[in-house]
């Protein structure tokens, strides 16, 4: 038991989310969500859109209470955001007023180091996100993918236990992307941070992830786990490999219906 | 041709002063040839020589220093009171839905009054002179600060302040690092607008009643059909309008460079 619990760096038991204000009718996100994540895992969440993925990344971040259900960070339960989380959004979430290096630092700052030892991580951050040089600059200077590893890199460095990624690479262009992922990759192999992904791109999930988790659509709800055993370390390669395109379409077959029904909804 | 006009659109300094001096030119070119040309009767209009000369003269008799005390000193008590009112009631308005729902529609009915209107009712309680203008210029300016802190705290955006406190920020920290920097070059666009209202409102207040200041010589001059002496202190005007208008271009540039690229 011991054992169990110094090694799952999170863990989501019985999570319901119901939106609903008072003379509307109610929308259920999330029912049921139990999942367990080791510590150094990296799990991915796949599922069509309006399925609660979100929801669930902002309920585990602590900036939205959950109905019932408990999110627990290294066995004590999450009532509000902390350092142990950090969250990576997909809009551009940077302060356009800071440079780089004061980005980064921001989350430093916020929890109380002083300025120049924050300053100084964040400088090892910059370094490790391939930023050298662009400490000076300031967001609107950079390029999106420029951005977004600004933003990897602010959550890193607090140091946190899990990473929570919530569609980072989705604004991208798709070179950009493959680009960014593999990167991202390299870094958590250096940080060995546990990693939730949210992301629709279904052959981004089973190229970065250990286990990729499928929801099901409205709501809520998770469908299947499945483990990617696929060799470590990885490179872009591997996405040519015959075992990669069979993941990838196992996974698409568990959601294509409710991604097709979704489209109808968003056309009706 | 093709390389001046390059010159003439460009970004550097020397460019800027080029336009405006061309443009400077052309006015007072066009205003002499109408001067001179088109409306002879010099009760109506005097061409930019003799404002100049009315000018000095004002200057060298002193007029223009003792007009300037008396409307520069009123404004520069005024505006910054307008300043931290106007900012501090829209900060007000901006946390407190309660206040936004009942002073909210009120200040904007008032908004909608021309308070310039009320300057005569100002001076029968507060009397010529200062005190008067004072409060002119600052209810009259004060609107602009207001609106646009308002808007400017209200506009900030949502994935900033989440991703604010998603590094478990206090609501103490979120204003002062997010909220308030979004909303600043806000803040200043309204003052910008609001300078251009005190300029307005302390020549109104002084056409009403003083004894000194531009608008009392404005005024003065006009009654005296003094064409060229009327024209100058408008000129200085213009002038004080314009400077206050570039320096607040200048500092909203210097504090939001992101919106300019």
């Amino acid at each position: 038991m011991a054992n169990a619990k110094s090694t799952n760096a999170l863990s989501i038991e019985g999570i319901n989310k119901v939106f609903g204000r008072p003379g509307k009718p109610t929308v259920e996100a999330l029912r049921n969500i139990d999942l367990t994540i080791k510590e150094g895992e990296f799990v991915s969440i796949v599922g069509a859109s309006g399925s609660g993925k979100s929801t669930l990344l902002r309920i585990i971040d602590g900036l939205l209470p959950a109905t019932s259900g408990v999110v627990k960070v290294s066995g004590a339960p999450v009532t509000k955001p902390g350092s142990d989380r950090a969250m990576v959004f997909q809009q551009d979430a940077l302060l356009p007023w800071k440079s780089v290096r004061d980005n980064v630092a921001y989350g430093l700052v916020i929890g109380g180091t002083p300025k120049r030892d924050a300053h100084a991580t964040a400088m090892r951050f910059i370094e490790m996100a391939g930023l050298k040089g662009f400490e000076h600059h300031y967001p609107h200077q950079l390029s999106g993918g420029m951005r977004q590893r600004v933003n990897v890199a602010r959550a890193l460095a607090v140091n946190p236990r899990i990473l929570l990624l919530d569609e980072p690479f989705a604004a991208l262009d798709a070179q950009t992307r493959e680009i960014m992922q593999s990167e991202l990759l390299n870094i958590w192999q250096k940080s060995k941070t546990t990693v939730l992904l949210i992301t629709h791109q279904i052959d981004e999930a089973v190229y970065l992830s250990d286990r990729v988790v499928v929801f099901s659509a409205r709501p809520g709800q998770v469908r299947e786990e499945i483990p990617i055993p696929l060799p470590r370390p990885r490179d872009l390669e591997v996405k040519r490999h015959e075992a990669f395109g069979a993941l990838v379409d196992k996974i698409w077959h568990l959601i294509e219906h409710e991604v097709r029904s979704a489209v109808a909804d968003n056309r009706a | 041709m093709r390389s001046f006009m390059d010159f003439i659109e460009g970004p550097t300094r020397t460019a800027s002063l080029a336009r405006f001096m061309l443009c400077a030119i052309c006015v007072l070119g066009l205003w002499q040839v109408l001067a001179t040309y088109v409306v002879t009767n010099r009760l109506l209009l005097v061409p930019p020589m003799d404002v100049a000369r009315a000018l000095r003269t004002e200057g060298v008799s002193g007029a223009l220093w003792t007009n300037a005390l008396a409307t520069v000193s009123a404004v520069a008590a005024a505006f910054p009171i307008a300043v931290v009112l106007g900012v501090g009631i829209g900060l007000a308005l901006a946390s407190s839905r309660f206040l936004a729902l009942t002073v909210g529609p009120m200040l904007t009915a008032l908004n909608s009054v021309p308070v310039v209107a009320l300057a005569p009712l100002f001076i029968a309680w507060l009397g010529l002179g200062f005190a008067s203008k004072f409060v002119i210029v600052t209810i009259f300016s004060i609107f602009p600060i207001l609106v646009t802190t308002e808007v400017g705290l209200k506009a900030t955006d949502k994935i900033l302040v989440e991703a604010s406190r998603s590094f478990n920020a206090s609501r103490w920290q979120i204003f002062t690092t997010v909220t308030l920097p979004f909303a600043l070059p806000f803040v200043i666009s309204g003052i910008r607008v609001a300078w251009a209202r005190a300029l307005v409102a302390i020549i109104v207040a002084e056409f009403f009643g003083s004894f000194a200041g531009f608008g009392f010589a404005i005024l003065a001059a006009g009654q005296s059909f003094d064409t060229a002496t009327l024209l100058a202190y408008v000129i200085v005007l213009g002038v004080l309008g314009l400077v206050g208008s570039i320096f607040f271009e200048w500092l909203e540039r210097r504090l939001a460079p992101w919106r300019h690229e």
